[in-house]
């Protein structure tokens, strides 16, 4: 692959530290797209080393709007088969700009150990001053001890080592969509993390049409149905909780948007600091940023006030915990205690519940938000749901993002990555890759 | 016309075997002589107190296909390496140090290398060092009798960027009354024949007087949209304008062309060729065609894969932490002169653009203990680069770290572009 993609696939063996590399075949880009399209395929041919494979979407890091998502594909231990769950932030971006768009990790490391991708380098590096560190300290050390401020993190805390049902894997400081114990694969193979940074360029077909078109969407999309919304309170509104505002502002601080994404999702909450203060905070971190939102709303539901919520969700991600779970058994468990749920952390036992044969994140709210997608009938939103996903989860846009914008249909989409990629797909071949990643 | 390509055709045909003539065919470029012209042997002094700006000559070779270059230190202008060659080129840094780095030994090398017949370049503090000085330290290079025009009892008012605008030079203050872009007017004397004007930055070079015998080749002759005044503009306008700002002259049987902006600057290519010109046109006559390279180990396959990603590596981890120094408003002042986060990245980027091409290369050329000493400062330069983004993250005192960064900085890259141009220069050979 010449253009939008390093051209690299990089095998990394954690039993022996090797790695190698193999070219991006144009035809496997023809046939799967991308994203979880391409990681599925590269686990069908690793499987047998129970890989934990990381994958860029074709769109993932251009301009092209929304394009912030990078995918980590494992077989669940939840489920027992192939599961994909989103990365967003700056990191989906960041990996293909390491010089890599799918990162193959096979095999278990005899010590703990950590990926270091940049610049088309894969280091696998001593984590044993990491393991045992909670997320948080973990990103902050890895930032420290490589001296950039930049470097994205996918990291496991205390639960992933622990083997923990409820592990993920976070991203930075957040939590970030990974219901499918992905956390605890990670800790199986010794792994505490894998850190991103890279300053390559991609190549871009036809560059001009492609930058031009980009605006374009852009400005159709400033005009649309989520003018004027912003954060997790609106996403909130939009999904029935008519008092999500009034309920989060005591404690919100500011929102933040992924990587090129026209809507910032994200919410920062100020918990031990007036959320009105213009000052620099007295401590590093007074807060937490909201990533997730249905983890929010579980809690909502149970009945805890916005700051509690960010401080059980905070001890989730320090822990490297999935919060949507931890709401979910908490509330079978009639929990409503805040300071007990963050006790309760190390010992909670269980899992959240998946629907049958899912095989992408529920971190996307399951109906559309803001935008009008001509939708109705229950059955014909879960397939809307699980295609609109799929299409995301191959191109590189942001799930969340995805289920707000109809100006991002499947027709732009192709149109976009055959300008970048030069590429002649097809609606045909985009329906296949959607069935065969689903499948 | 591509002065780029006309050149490095040049050199690559003399690689190659090829005979040309000045002013001839392939090499019409050059002004015409009945004379062959053949490869020259360059050194380009990197030692200490340089800045960053021998880079620019670096890319400049680069460009041209200029290969056959050694990168030198104090210690080997001291030790004798002159002796093997054509062109000795000194760009910009904090002249005083580069003189007391060299030492009256170094002084009577460079003296006598020119007086054997060797052509020195001097741009910038290449070109202060050897004017008429009594400043100890620069009163052992007092070749040329030229004395600088920008030099005061007083310091001058900064208009900005007080660091900058002038500097200590014994009692005396060298003042730089504007940077940037100036506007240069030709005098038409050989080899300098074929442009009236063009333009050329300069970043506190000299505005030159000369009292004996030398051949102007340029005056300055106004500013530019792009100037930037760091003096009152009259006062700018008193000390450059009609003030010589190319020279050449003689010493013994060599020749030494000085030149106050920095001619060597990659944006700017008319001043690429008249360096290249000079390069050819008096370069030392006499001596036979050939590589002066002693005979290299060369690395291919496995080992040479590995020197690569190792390098590789290092140069990658540096620059990451360098572009979050970029963005912290940080500088260091090291002798007299003032470096920001940038600097560092100008000696990665010299080093990670050319990386690729020796990545795509079947062979290197280098000797195995230089392959493990290049790595081993590689590393180096990282460690320190990530104790001082730690150290700037505590708000400590980073100075002592800038010393040792920028030493350990010049010294990479010496090494490395010494590997590359002997490669790239051997394969010019083998391909002959």
């Amino acid at each position: 692959m010449d253009y939008l993609s390093s051209n690299k696939i990089l095998i990394v063996d954690l039993e022996t530290g090797a790695t190698s590399e193999e070219e991006l075949d144009d035809d496997l880009v023809s046939k799967r797209i991308g994203g979880a399209g391409i990681t599925s395929s590269l686990y069908e041919t690793y499987k047998d080393s129970d890989p934990v494979i990381l994958g860029a979407g074709l769109l993932t890091g251009t301009l092209f709007p929304a394009s912030a998502l990078s995918v980590i594909s494992a077989k669940s231990p939840r489920t027992g088969y192939l599961t994909h769950s989103p990365f967003t932030l700056k990191a989906g971006m960041e990996l293909k700009y390491t010089g890599f768009d799918y990162v193959v990790i096979r095999g278990k490391s005899q010590k703990p150990v950590f990926l270091w991708l940049h610049d088309g380098i894969a280091d696998v590096q001593d984590a044993s001053e990491l393991w045992g560190k909670d997320v948080w300290d973990t990103t902050d050390h890895i930032r420290k001890t490589m001296g950039d401020d930049l470097i994205q993190t996918l990291v496991i805390g205390p639960a992933g080592e622990e083997g923990s049902d409820l592990a993920q894997v976070c991203v930075n400081y957040w939590a970030n969509g990974d219901c499918w114990q992905f956390g605890k694969v990670f800790g199986s193979k010794n792994l505490k993390a894998v850190a991103l940074r890279g300053m390559g360029l991609l190549e871009i077909s036809d560059a001009e049409g492609f930058v031009d078109q980009c605006f374009e969407i852009f400005q159709a999309i400033k005009g649309s149905a989520l003018s004027g919304k912003r954060g997790v309170e609106d996403i909130l509104i939009a999904m029935g909780e008519s008092d999500a505002r009034e309920w989060l502002a005591p404690v919100t601080h500011r929102h933040s948007a992924c990587y090129n994404t026209p809507y910032p999702t994200n919410t920062f909450l100020y918990l031990s600091v007036d959320p009105a203060t213009l000052t620099e905070p007295p401590e590093p971190e007074p807060g937490f940023m909201i990533t997730d939102i249905g983890a929010l709303l579980a809690l909502k539901k149970l009945g805890l006030s916005a700051a509690d919520a960010g401080h059980v969700l905070k001890a989730c991600a320090r822990r490297g915990v999935d919060p949507a779970a931890v709401a979910e058994i908490a509330g079978k468990a009639g929990q409503k205690d805040p300071k007990a749920i963050e006790q309760s952390l190390a010992s909670m036992q269980g899992a959240a519940t998946v629907p049958e044969g899912a095989k992408f994140s529920s971190w996307a709210p399951a109906q559309p938000i803001f935008g009008d997608f001509g939708i109705s009938g229950e059955a014909a939103l879960k397939d809307w749901w699980v295609r609109r996903q799929a299409v995301a989860y191959l191109f590189g846009i942001h799930p969340i993002f995805a289920n707000m914008s109809p100006e991002l249909s499947e027709e732009a989409l192709l149109e976009m990555a055959n300008k970048g990629a030069g590429l002649e797909l097809s609606q045909e071949a985009l329906d296949q890759a959607i069935a065969d990643v689903c499948s | 016309m591509d002065f780029y390509h006309s050149y490095a055709t040049i050199n690559q045909k003399l690689a190659r075997g090829v005979e040309l003539r000045y002013g001839e065919k392939e090499a019409s470029v050059l002004p015409r002589a009945p004379r062959l012209l053949r490869v020259p042997r360059i050194g380009v002094y990197a030692g200490t107190g340089t800045s960053h700006s021998w880079l620019w000559i670096v890319e400049l070779f680069d460009r041209m296909s200029f290969y056959e270059v050694v990168f030198m230190t104090e210690g080997m202008v001291r030790g004798g390496a002159l002796d093997g060659l054509d062109v000795f080129a000194m760009s910009g840094g904090d002249t005083i140090r580069i003189a007391e780095g060299l030492g009256p030994e170094g002084g009577r090398a460079i003296e006598s290398f020119i007086r054997g017949g060797g052509l020195y370049i001097g741009s910038c503090a290449g070109a202060y060092l050897p004017l008429k000085s009594s400043k100890q330290h620069l009163d052992r290079f007092n070749f040329v009798d030229i004395k600088i025009a920008n030099l005061s009892k007083t310091r001058p008012e900064a208009k900005r960027m007080g660091s900058k605008a002038s500097t200590s030079y014994g009692c005396d203050f060298v003042y730089h009354p504007v940077r940037e872009d100036v506007l240069l007017r030709m005098t038409g004397r050989e080899p300098f024949s074929r442009f009236e004007s063009f333009r050329a930055p300069l970043y506190g070079g000299p505005s030159m007087v000369p009292s004996g015998a030398c051949d102007v080749l340029a005056y300055y002759d106004g500013f530019t949209e792009k100037t930037l005044f760091l003096v009152d503009e009259s006062l700018a306008r008193q000390t450059l304008i009609g003030k010589v700002a190319a020279a050449r002259a003689a010493l013994g049987d060599g020749r030494l062309y000085l030149f106050g902006p920095h001619f060597e600057h990659p944006l700017f290519p008319t001043a690429n060729h008249l360096v290249a010109t000079a390069i050819f046109w008096d370069m030392r006559k006499g001596r036979q065609s050939g590589g002066f390279s002693a005979p290299q180990a060369i690395l291919e396959g496995p080992e040479k894969e590995k020197l690569v990603r190792d390098l590789k590596r290092e140069i990658s981890n540096s620059r990451i932490v360098t572009v979050g120094l970029e963005a912290i408003p940080v500088q260091w002042i090291l002798g007299c002169k003032t470096y920001e986060p940038e600097k560092i990245r100008v000696f990665l980027e010299a080093i990670w653009k050319r990386i690729r091409v020796l990545e795509r290369s079947r062979t290197i050329c280098v000797q195995q203990e230089t392959c493990e000493e290049a790595v081993a400062m590689a590393s180096r330069v990282t460690q320190l680069l990530r104790r001082m983004k730690a150290g700037i993250d505590d708000l400590l005192d980073t100075q002592d770290i800038a010393w040792d960064l920028f030493d350990s900085l010049r010294g990479l890259t010496t090494l490395f572009l010494q590997m590359y141009f002997d490669s790239l220069g051997a394969r010019f050979r083998l391909d002959s």
